[in-house]
């Protein structure tokens, strides 16, 4: 990975593409595109409260994304961030309302760590299976997903239920939770923290041997168990700082963005930022990017449905469209497409000569 | 108070079949995508828009039929279009299988409420669904026509149809063909098979089998819509294909594991059990039965290692 952001070919056309759909179909319906696409940017970033919003969303996708592209380096498609993502969340909030009477500076770190032990231990049982007995880890992870979720489910309706209306666990307490930046929104610390992880996770993969351990893993893991780096050590590794990365999301979520975890708090939170590490073509230098681009989009998506009524599924499908077309190869490629008309035309041409 | 006899009775063999059926279906799709070594993650996509088509074709048209072809009319087009994307374009399947089903999740969900101004679950008045085989011959008695009666005739025809798939599979020149695509692709291309074609042929009949799988949900196994329906089933399919390495027999052992599960989940909840655990039941099974058939097809490969190495010892020896 060079870290350098080069666009393929008819990147333009790629991203322009979806949008020009969404529009023909806004049109279709009744509404009004621009207007439409007008809301959607100043939904996304104008004020405090709407960048606010787009900063609180970006900060899950972009762990999420950052916890597959880890997993990605070694060649493992990992699936189960999502369960990762829910436990994180869930454990932490747990901390943080049945642990009392603690001053912040202790309570924080002590449910980022619940959160995050619980997400790298759920990680490494599909990360183990993979490793050591070869199960395929697109299932595994997968569906390990909806244990975690219905697990999530039963503690918030069951034990850890706060005996409300709906259905979430009793709040947290005042020291658990994080420092919000940009009131009126939720956008809090969570964010500094989620950059400083990515920047030291980059390093690490520059710069040290575990990083380049890991690389050489993905590339070539028979290599590496002969110059006698334990591939599936590595593979196990991957898996666990994965699901930790998961697991410190979902803390962030709880403890700076809801305050108690709430039924399918998630809605594929960690599927979104998956799709964000696919489109960056899992490099790390990009993720930022993207993350906030799809941030963005489902930020702004709340603003347009509140302003001119185009619901929000309707970004949401424009999203994997996106994804499908910035990663077909040449799909948009106008300059290779016209050469080869012109080499046509010059051959006809010479056949008429 | 129920008795655990209530559980595990005979009646869990219609059970038993009824919530395999949806799996299996998908489980066809898996395996043939498989035998040409793609993994269609997009099964559990086009499973959610062949659900979502039948149903509302086959309500506005007032015939099943209708409903079905239109599941795997558009299954069809879907597998073309993954096909297209992964095999001319490049495109990561992974990615495409995963965008697709992304894709089918908010897509449904816009169709409901943009169509039926809905959300959550789409429950039309007298819908349509697909016919039952009742055997008015097996009436008077109770066990037998709880076995063999009233099944949707999809149930049956999803069975036969993993028959008729490993027939094809391994006995027809066509199913050598695509099997050694799988298998080996310069082989294959050495001998003058088609790659291309086969491949997009067997993602496309994946996509078809999908679609099918999606009709049965909302027509046959149950008579309504619900987002995100498939909850998961196509990505059982995989593992249902995982499990028996892409051999239709043995997947099908394994949806039937899955189905079993499912249907003795649903009878604990009424016993006191908490829903939540009943529900994670059929996908920890897949894990666990995941595991040990890898566990078990480790032990085979160490013990043919051990055999060749030994047999070559012998050799050694001997000469």
């Amino acid at each position: 990975m060079k870290g350098k952001i080069k666009l393929r070919p008819g990147f333009a056309a790629a991203m322009l593409f979806p949008f020009v759909f969404g529009a023909v179909l806004m049109l279709l319906l009744g509404y009004d595109p621009v207007e439409a696409y007008r809301e959607l940017f100043k939904g996304a970033f104008v004020g405090n409260f709407n960048l606010g919003t787009t900063l609180e969303k970006f900060c899950p996708i972009f762990l999420t994304a950052l916890a597959y592209c880890v997993t990605s380096k070694v060649k493992y498609f990992n699936m189960g961030v999502e369960g990762c993502f829910y436990l994180g969340a869930l454990f932490s909030a747990g901390a943080g309302f049945l642990i009392q009477g603690l001053p912040w500076y202790i309570h924080i770190p002590i449910c980022f760590l619940c959160g995050t032990l619980v997400g790298a231990v759920w990680a490494a049982i599909p990360g183990a299976l993979r490793a050591y007995l070869n199960v395929n880890e697109l299932c595994a992870a997968l569906l390990m997903n909806y244990v975690a979720i219905h697990f999530a489910n039963f503690m918030i309706a069951g034990p850890w239920s706060a005996k409300g209306a709906s259905s979430q666990t009793a709040p947290i307490e005042k020291s658990a939770e994080l420092l919000r930046i940009m009131k009126p929104s939720r956008a809090n610390v969570g964010l500094f923290m989620a950059l400083f992880l990515y920047a030291a996770i980059f390093w690490m993969f520059r710069r040290t041997k575990l990083g380049y351990r890991l690389n050489a893993t993905g590339t070539n893991s028979y290599f590496t168990d002969y110059v006698g780096v334990d591939a599936k050590r590595m593979v196990l590794l991957a898996t666990i700082l994965s699901g930790a990365i998961g697991g410190f999301a979902g803390s962030i979520q709880t403890m700076g963005v809801y305050g108690t975890i709430i039924d399918g708090f998630s809605n594929n939170t960690a599927f979104d930022g998956m799709l964000a590490s696919l489109i960056a073509n899992n490099s790390f230098a990009q993720l930022p990017i993207y993350s906030f681009l799809i941030a963005a989009l489902k930020s702004g998506a709340l603003g347009m449905e509140r302003f001119t009524g185009v619901p929000k599924a309707l970004i949401d499908t424009l999203i994997p469209i996106l994804i499908l077309l910035l990663n077909m190869e040449g799909l948009f490629d106008f300059k290779h497409l016209r050469k080869r008309r012109k080499k046509k035309i010059a051959e006809i041409g010479k056949e008429g000569a | 108070m129920m008795q655990l006899s209530d559980v595990l009775s005979y009646t869990l063999v219609h059970a038993t079949l009824r919530s395999t059926a949806p799996i299996l279906l998908a489980t066809i799709a898996a395996v043939i995508s498989k035998q040409a070594n793609i993994i269609n993650m997009g099964i559990e996509g086009i499973m959610l828009f062949g659900a979502y088509t039948g149903y509302v074709v086959g309500y506005f048209t007032r015939s099943w039929v209708a409903g079905v072809l239109a599941s795997v009319a558009v299954g069809t087009l879907l597998g073309m279009l993954v096909g297209c994307a992964h095999l001319k374009f490049k495109a990561h399947i992974l990615v495409v299988g995963f965008a697709v089903n992304m894709l089918a999740l908010a897509m449904t969900r816009f169709m409901l409420q943009q169509i039926f101004g809905v959300s959550g679950a789409l429950v039309l008045p007298d819908p349509v669904s697909l016919p039952t085989i009742h055997i008015a011959a097996l009436e008077s008695s109770p066990v037998l026509s709880s076995l063999f009666s009233d099944y949707c005739f999809m149930e049956p025809i999803a069975i036969l149809l993993v028959i008729a798939l490993w027939l094809v599979l391994y006995k027809t020149s066509v199913g050598l063909h695509l099997r050694s695509v799988g298998l080996n692709e310069p082989s294959a291309m050495t001998a003058g098979i088609d790659i291309g074609r086969n491949k997009f042929m067997a993602i496309t009949l994946s996509g078809l089998f999908a679609g099918l799988a999606g009709a049965y949900l909302s027509m046959g196994y149950s008579t309504m819509f619900v987002e995100n329906m498939t909850n998961g089933r196509g990505y059982m399919a995989l593992a249902a294909m995982n499990f028996g390495s892409g051999n239709p027999l043995f997947a099908m052992g394994g949806a039937l594991i899955f189905g079993f599960m499912d249907s003795i989940g649903a009878r604990l909840q009424s016993f006191g059990f908490p829903s939540q655990f009943v529900l994670m039941i059929p996908y920890v099974t897949t894990v666990v039965v995941l595991t040990i058939a890898m566990v078990s097809a480790r032990r085979k490969e160490k013990a043919m290692i051990l055999k060749q190495y030994r047999d070559g010892e012998k050799t050694v020896q001997t000469s």
